[in-house]
């Protein structure tokens, strides 16, 4: 019997290139594409894969929420999470939120394959960063870590995060409210509840917020040099 | 009997998956081909001037040199060659500084599955080819 996984990434040519190296692999077949969080829920729960390959950084619902609601679906799911960056706080809320493999996108063509084939054999994968952070007792400095923090993200609600993601994305209440299934007068007392949680005070405030947490990702900086005659070699 | 039109691509991005999609995307057209991949700027000027393609598919964001840098140079090394970015920077402005390094054509990494194929054909044939996405939610707020 094939192992059936399902990849979800809002790039459509990422997706085209992760199909083309699971599919090599004998035995393998991607049984779905899903281009955000809520339709690789769905799918998931139509579906249910062997393994689901998530991207952090997609829209409407990212991929760490989208893990957390899928293992309440299915305590069970086997997910890799894609990501284009391995900082301590992205590893450690990958690994909170449930997943069992966790591959950085520039990796994808070389620990992709491992990463399965490890949830296939029910082990873990992470990157060689992640385990020397495990290893050096990273959790446990981390959770210490958190009790000091001021209140951040933990402090909002899963529905909140959702709200917050969408919010940072410039969809209105209303547009929100309509993903969601809510009413706008309810999206809106959310809205009102996040802000003062958080201490913010505008829209602006909440991009800055979710982007420095994670909850949505913008593209990395250009690393443009001032001469364009810069030496080749 | 119509004529196929035979494309030479050399695809430039630091992501080997996204060079992967993008391959199964242009290999899929009858008659282009993708001659070479590299994965940096200094990497492409190297097989530009080696492998003579029509086109060059290039990322903005990449090490050792970036797209715009490789664009420049290009400009000035292999006039011929039509060049056309494949970023994920959505914005007006990057797309006018890769106008003015001398690309022909850009399109936006989340589109690229509905503009690229368009975006090759036009370009290879010395037409411009530009399309955006972004909705700034900065200032829509």
């Amino acid at each position: 019997m094939k192992l059936r996984i399902l990849l979800a990434d809002d790039h459509e040519i990422v997706r085209r290139g992760l199909c083309a190296l699971l599919q090599k692999h004998e035995g393998w077949e991607v049984c779905g594409e899903a281009a955000d969080g809520r339709e690789a829920l769905e799918m998931a729960k139509q579906l249910a894969p062997d393994v689901i390959i998530l991207d952090i950084g997609m829209p409407n619902l990212n991929g760490l929420a989208t893990t957390r609601q899928m293992l309440q679906q299915d305590p069970n799911a086997k997910i890799i999470v894609l990501t284009i960056t391995d900082s301590d706080q992205v590893i450690r809320e990958a690994l909170n939120a449930g997943a069992r493999g966790f591959v950085l996108k520039s990796d994808a063509a070389r620990d992709l394959v491992s990463a399965v084939e490890a949830l296939q054999d029910k082990r873990m994968f992470f990157t060689p960063r992640v385990n020397d952070l495990m290893l050096t007792g990273f959790l446990e400095k981390g959770r210490a870590i958190s009790t000091r923090e001021p209140p951040s993200l933990p402090t909002l609600t899963a529905r909140e995060r959702e709200i917050t993601q969408l919010l940072a994305e410039g969809k209105s209440s209303k547009e929100a409210a309509a993903l969601l299934n809510l009413s706008t007068k309810t999206v809106e007392t959310h809205r009102s509840n996040i802000m003062r949680k958080l201490s913010l005070h505008s829209i602006r405030d909440l991009v800055v917020y979710a982007i420095k947490n994670h909850i949505i990702q913008i593209d990395r900086p250009l690393e443009v040099k001032d001469t364009p005659e810069s030496p080749v070699a | 009997m119509k004529r196929v039109m035979a494309i030479r691509i050399l695809l430039v991005d630091d992501h080997p998956v996204v060079r992967q999609g993008l391959k199964t995307l242009l290999e899929g057209q009858f008659g282009w081909e993708v001659v070479g991949e590299a994965s940096d700027g200094v990497e492409a000027l190297d097989m530009a001037s080696s492998l003579h393609p029509d086109v060059m598919v290039l990322d903005v964001t990449m090490p050792k040199m970036n797209g715009l840098e490789t664009c420049r140079l290009l400009r000035r090394s292999t006039p011929g060659l039509e060049i056309l970015f494949v970023t994920q920077h959505d914005s007006p402005q990057m797309m006018r500084e890769a106008l003015d390094a001398g690309a022909r054509g850009y399109v936006v990494k989340s589109n690229a599955a509905r503009d690229l194929l368009e975006a090759v054909k036009a370009v290879s044939q010395h037409r411009a080819f530009t399309a955006l996405t972004r909705r700034d939610t900065l200032e829509s707020s």
